[in-house]
């Protein structure tokens, strides 16, 4: 046990002295905290105040209505943000109406350098209304964050004012047109569970993922240094003094132990990121209120989930590493990896396309088949279980079926890894691989 | 009786294609050092290979200790260095032999402790914090030996320990396994250069093509070959000496020059009882040298010169 103990020390401890760990597990966390920072912080300073004229060419004055709507917009969220524009109304009909025009666009976007410059002019005229085509002329013209929220504040104001040219009361549209939504609630055991569809949906699909990735990066890792060891010939000193099961199981042990590290330093990171966006956002001067970002992305993980997720997690990793030593075993280069590896591969791909169709209906019989193949249950089980109840016998039988079919697999690969890993030569053929599993 | 070290009792092990070890018989006694000769793909590895219970034999039993268990279950009592050298080359001297002390069952404290010691001792002291990848292929060969004797085993398996080393490192690497035995411990070590084994070992084997051509202590066996000469020269009391020369039971062949002669000791005969008679009969004896038939002279005369140099591993019976 101690020689087991050993292995995996070491495979811990050369592995996160990597570059490749450091980096990939310190950068992400400094990533999902720009993706938190920088929206908010573009929003706050990338444009400051714009000064807007709405040139009134109409003869109501719906050009005041529309300065009085920009004036309400802020920026961002909260109750003392500062206000997007600071805007004022000129009257101008007739002729002097396109006089008074070009004199303002010869005010525009100016910049620093002379003095009160524009940032735009809204024309308003009654044939605009009438035929839905007002005009901006603006150095933001450009943006089309700007342009969207330009045309959003004034399209209601525009069908209101048109309502009432036709003599029709726009407060009973307003009330027939109101929005129609379905709010979703997740219902496990008979009882609320507080989450919306969505955020399930999120998780679910996400928990597929991180499965999904951490069996490429991970698995790939163990079949790769395994054919590294034999080619180092390094099998040979280890095969001396430790079973080849103690080998294997000390090499997948380590390197799951770092996947585990990276992905709760990750999953702290989130955690921190979004716990803590306030004091973040502060940082950098950035007013909390002022930009959501991603922190509304991120639903809340309940714990039964999680629980469920990691035993799953685990068990999927240990399958499916067995099956990547064995690929390591049997070849002598990494080039022939490429190659072997594809049966294993083509089950985790198709472990992430399962997700899918899961995600469409989880209820499927596809889906509750798949509940019971030991390959796939990692991918399965969690997904489902986030998005609708599992009963705890259908959750202990997957566990049960997960469990054997893996002892199983990892018992063919450690038999086939004990004679690939001192096979030297000729990558080992499927009748070879047959022979080894056979052979006592 | 104490058991043998390492008994092989009617190994054979085939391969895809070929024998490559066949009814192979071997004990090693405990202590000294033993020598398992052969030319290259004779068997050694694969022989030392089923001794550490790498690969099993298709036939027979290889016990150690007097079966106590398999090679890899005694690991703590055996030090083995494998033909081909495998370390990690991205980790540092001191924490790959630490690693190495830790899978033979020592605490990786004392793994430590043992590894400066070492280290300081072959001469790698400056190189303790370097990567492996860093070092000469020399030095690397030392950090592997030192890997193979860090847990103080009992026997010491060595395949092919001198080959690329160069003098002043063979050197080295001699002394301390001439020490290991002078402890007491049992020293295993294969080699195709005859010439090593002949200085080194108390006992040897020589397989060629898989199977035992010869074994037994290093003495007993030219004893038996015999083609022992002797070279005399006397200066006083010549026919005396040419009679002694005529005893058939200590002489098989004389060529007397009457100042000095050539002999050829009888098969059996010792060169000792042959002085005892030459200064009994009161001969005046300027020169008594022994020359004994080196170990390649004996291989080549038992296998024939072709298997002697044979070089393929391949080759089929």
């Amino acid at each position: 046990m101690n020689k087991v103990w050993a292995v995996i020390r070491r495979e811990f401890i050369e592995r996160v002295r990597t570059r490749a760990f450091l980096l990939g597990t310190f950068l992400f966390p400094l990533f999902l905290a720009a993706m938190m920072v920088l929206p908010a912080l573009l929003l706050t300073q990338s444009s400051g105040t714009r000064r807007v004229v709405v040139l009134d060419g109409t003869e109501s004055g719906f050009g005041g209505r529309v300065e009085e709507a920009l004036r309400g917009i802020k920026r961002g969220d909260g109750p003392d943000a500062p206000p997007q524009y600071e805007s004022s109304v000129v009257r101008a009909t007739g002729e002097r109406l396109e006089a008074v025009q070009d004199s303002l666009i010869a005010r525009t976007g100016l910049g620093q350098k002379a003095g009160p410059s524009l940032s735009g002019v809204l024309v308003v005229t009654d044939a605009g209304l009438a035929s839905g085509r007002l005009q901006y002329f603006g150095d933001n013209a450009g943006s089309p964050a700007a342009m969207g929220e330009l045309q959003g504040t004034i399209r209601p104001l525009v069908t209101r004012e048109r309502l009432e040219r036709e003599g029709v009361d726009p407060m009973v549209v307003m009330r027939a047109i109101g929005p129609v939504s379905v709010a979703t609630q997740r219902v496990a055991d008979g009882k609320l569970t507080g989450q919306s569809g969505d955020a399930t949906f999120a998780i679910a699909y996400a928990m597929g993922f991180i499965l999904y990735i951490s069996l490429l990066i991970y698995g790939i890792q163990v079949m790769t240094s395994i054919v590294e060891e034999k080619s180092n010939r390094i099998m040979e000193v280890l095969a001396s003094s430790m079973t080849p099961f103690q080998m294997l199981l000390g090499k997948i042990v380590g390197v799951g132990a770092v996947a585990l590290l990276q992905l709760s330093i990750w999953a702290g990171a989130a955690y921190g990121v979004t716990t803590y966006r306030t004091q973040l956002l502060g940082l950098f001067g950035v007013d909390a209120a002022a930009g959501s970002g991603i922190a509304g992305m991120i639903p809340s993980l309940p714990g039964s989930l999680l629980v469920v997720f990691l035993i799953f997690f685990v068990l999927g990793f240990l399958l499916y590493s067995a099956m990547f030593a064995a690929v390591g075993s049997m070849c002598n280069t990494v080039q022939e990896t490429q190659q072997a590896q594809f049966p294993v591969m083509f089950l985790i791909i198709l472990g992430l396309m399962t997700m899918f169709a899961l995600l469409n209906d989880p209820n499927s019989p596809l889906v509750q088949t798949l509940s019971y193949v030991p390959f796939w249950t990692p991918f399965v089980i969690p997904v489902r279980y986030s998005m609708a109840p599992i009963p705890i016998t259908g959750l202990l039988v997957s566990a049960a079926v997960t469990i054997l079919g893996m002892l199983a697999i990892v018992w063919v690969a450690a038999r086939i890894y004990r004679v690939g890993i001192l096979s030297y030569g000729k990558k080992a053929s499927l009748k070879d691989l047959w022979r080894w599993v056979r052979t006592a | 009786m104490i058991p043998p070290v390492i008994r092989v009792d009617k190994v054979t092990k085939r391969f895809a294609g070929h024998t490559a070890v066949r009814d192979l018989s071997l004990d090693i006694p405990k202590g000294g050092i033993f020598g398992l000769l052969g030319p290259n793909g004779a068997g050694k590895s694969t022989t030392i290979r089923m001794m550490m219970n790498i690969i099993t034999p298709d036939e027979g039993k290889v016990t150690l200790f007097g079966g106590e268990g398999t090679g890899r279950e005694l690991s703590a009592k055996v030090g083995y260095l494998p033909e081909e050298r495998g370390l990690y080359k991205k980790m540092k001297v001191k924490e790959q032999l630490a690693f190495f002390g830790e899978t033979k069952g020592i605490s990786h404290r004392d793994a430590v402790k043992k590894t400066a010691a070492w280290l300081d001792r072959l001469g790698l002291h400056d190189w303790t914090d370097k990567k492996v990848e860093d070092l000469s292929k020399g030095m690397q060969q030392k950090v592997q030996f030192i890997g193979t004797l860090l847990h103080e085993p009992e026997l010491v398996i060595l395949d092919e320990p001198f080959s690329g080393l160069d003098p002043v490192n063979a050197q080295v690497m001699k002394d301390v396994v001439v020490e290991i035995a002078r402890q007491g411990r049992t020293v295993l070590f294969s080699t195709h250069i005859m010439e090593q084994a002949e200085k080194m070992c108390d006992r040897i084997a020589i397989i060629a093509r898989g199977e035992k051509i010869v074994d037994g202590a290093l003495t007993d066996i030219k004893r038996e070959f015999g083609h022992r000469f002797v070279a005399l020269t006397f200066h006083r009391n010549a026919e005396a000496a040419a009679r002694v020369l005529q005893d058939r039971r200590l002489v098989a062949k004389a060529d007397d020059y009457g100042a000095s002669a050539e002999v050829e000791l009888a098969h059996g005969a010792e060169s000792d009882a042959l002085l005892h008679a030459l200064l009994q009969a009161g001969v005046g004896i300027n020169r008594f040298e022994v020359v004994e038939p080196s170990l390649q002279a004996i291989f080549i005369a038992k296998v024939g010169h072709a298997a002697a140099t044979a070089t393929a591993s391949g080759d089929d019976r």
